[in-house]
């Protein structure tokens, strides 16, 4: 379960420690106190909480201290771990795990601030270890056994969201821009190596010569189509709630399930015909099951063959008596 | 995990903790006693050291069942025997990476892990080869161990308790540093004591069983409200009933 915002917060520092493109602890420190970054840890007041936080943050910075990441951004999480051991408000203080295989890279990292004269950054590493600050453990992360007691689903509101357009981030207008370029340069392309020099011989027709266009046009179409039935829910839920809600359910009703609707309306016209048994077979009349009601599941299949959705037509099963 | 042995240092300086040792967290799982426990299991958070002998974690676990009295008891309620489970039935293994490690210190131990070691053997079940040795031959620090992964401590025959490790580590100037202390619980899950039906204040330390007196079967008595009920003034037993000596889980709250 991670701690909302704390990622958020810690990529910004570094982020903003990269964009300063120095290594000095200084300019660290500048940023950190421009932010008030310690008050990271207000807000938990019970120590239980309070411990459960700081570790979490310690382990959150602590990932940013080791590869793949840069190496001002390493740097940039050694003052950051630094800054977090120090201010925490535990007693006695959350200690930073470095997990066993961790170890020589962190040695060599520590080797590197000194042949590179980053005295700064070895004096902190080095101020961190004098202090005790690291727990050497064998693995990375602390388990953590307790199952969740209960899911945390944020569920705002309908109207809230932005409705997710998965065709509209998978074409971008970037994207579409690009096409268009590309597009473009093909033509050109095929007008150097035709014949005649202001258009592409016929031969090499080959795509559609309007696709970008059609295709930038099918994307604002299929984002009208859902603003469109995102207005209609919305009016929907305004108006009363009690009203049949029939109509209004076939209206909001996708298109691709309108013909889901069509067939159901066939087979419910179709089925709902039983043909009478006659006189003489009158015990066995058949019966109409409907595909909605859960009872059909989980009947034995002799019952169910016997119950068939379909009318039978009366058989002659005298000649089998 | 909150201890309150944070930074404890010892009286006598050989019980202090060498630099380089290793600190293990183990998470001892209850049996499942109660059906509410079985999605969450409640278990204890132990610390021990990595140069302690597996015999140390044994003797450590508290465990109900050990303190079980066997025996139907409704005639001579006071003569529950002096004996509990614990100490008659001193059987006990853990199971760690293939290996069973049997408790052997006492001549009434058996080898509790045969039966398993036997069924794996009699077919090819893809066990490999399990091995059965004592336990008070070795230490932490002898074992492999993954972290994360379910062993199992079996005692009374067939009380199991699932050992997780979560953590190893090298032991910290702030951690307790007094050998004596280790193993260290330092998390327990508290259980609800079940209380006499009478009173509903005292914990229970009677189950009857078809008890003509008692309005449900099984139903549990304080030791008064027992023998209040079950008893007259002269002991001669009441009404037709079964007694047990009932011990609750939750004794070690």
């Amino acid at each position: 379960s991670a701690v909302p915002g704390l990622q958020a917060d810690c990529e910004e520092l570094l982020g903003a420690f990269q964009q300063a493109d120095t290594v000095r602890f200084e300019r660290f420190a500048e940023l950190w106190r421009e932010r008030r970054f310690h008050t990271i840890f207000y807000g938990r007041i019970r120590a239980l909480e309070r411990n459960k936080l700081t570790k979490k943050t310690l382990e959150l910075a602590q990932q940013y201290f080791l590869p793949p990441y840069t190496f001002q951004i390493r740097v940039g999480a050694l003052y950051l771990l630094y800054g977090l051991y120090s201010t925490q408000l535990c007693q006695p203080k959350q200690k930073i795990r470095i997990a066993l295989k961790d170890w020589p890279e962190i040695q060599r990292f520590q080797q590197d601030l000194i042949d590179s004269q980053h005295y700064d950054a070895a004096y902190i590493f080095r101020t961190l270890r004098l202090a005790r600050a690291f727990h050497f453990t064998a693995m990375p992360k602390l388990l953590n056994y307790r199952t969740k007691k209960k899911i945390q689903e944020n569920e705002f509101k309908e109207e809230f969201k932005d409705p997710s357009n998965r065709v509209n981030t998978l074409i971008t207008n970037d994207v579409l821009e690009e096409l268009m370029n590309i597009h473009d340069h093909y033509q050109k392309m095929k007008c150097v190596i035709s014949a005649d020099k202001s258009q592409p011989d016929k031969a090499l027709s080959l795509i559609k010569d309007d696709f970008v266009v059609t295709l930038k046009d099918i994307t604002l179409e299929h984002q009208e189509w859902q603003q469109n039935r995102m207005k209609l829910f919305q009016n929907a839920k305004e108006t009363d709630e009690k009203s049949n809600k029939k109509e209004e359910g076939t209206m909001l009703e996708s298109e691709g399930s309108e013909r889901a609707n069509a067939l159901a309306r066939i087979k419910y016209r179709s089925y709902s015909a039983v043909v009478e048994a006659s006189k003489s077979r009158r015990h066995r009349q058949v019966k109409l099951e409907s595909s909605e009601s859960g009872t059909s599941c989980g009947k034995s299949p002799s019952r169910s063959k016997k119950n068939s959705r379909r009318p039978q037509p009366a058989r002659r099963r005298d000649s089998l008596q | 995990q909150e201890s309150h042995a944070v930074g404890k240092r010892p009286h006598n300086p050989t019980d202090l903790v060498e630099e380089g040792d290793l600190l293990l967290t183990l998470n001892i799982f209850y049996p499942v006693i109660f059906q509410k426990h079985k999605d969450h299991k409640p278990y204890q958070t132990v610390l021990v050291l990595g140069s302690q002998k597996l015999t140390e974690l044994r003797d450590s676990i508290s465990c109900v069942s050990d303190l079980q009295i066997g025996g139907e008891f409704s005639s001579q309620p006071d003569q529950a025997p002096e004996h509990i489970s614990k100490d008659l039935y001193k059987s006990a293994f853990f199971y760690f990476e293939g290996i069973f490690y049997n408790d052997k210190r006492y001549p009434e131990c058996r080898d509790l892990s045969r039966t398993i070691i036997e069924w794996s053997e009699s077919h090819d079940r893809g066990y490999g080869n399990l091995q059965s040795v004592k336990m008070e031959d070795y230490t932490f620090n002898d074992l492999s161990l993954k972290i994360g992964f379910p062993y199992v401590f079996c005692h009374q025959g067939n009380c199991e308790h699932i050992i997780i490790i979560t953590d190893i580590r090298l032991v910290h100037h702030d951690d307790c540093l007094d050998r004596n202390l280790y193993p260290l619980l330092v998390k327990k899950h508290w259980l609800c004591t079940r209380k006499c039906f009478v009173c509903k204040m005292y914990t229970a330390r009677w189950v009857t069983n078809k008890d003509s007196l008692a309005p449900e079967d099984p139903c549990f008595f304080c030791d008064v409200c027992f023998r209040m009920l079950h008893y007259d003034a002269e002991g001669n037993k009441l009404g037709e009933f079964l007694a047990y000596p009932y011990v609750d889980p939750g004794i070690f709250n």
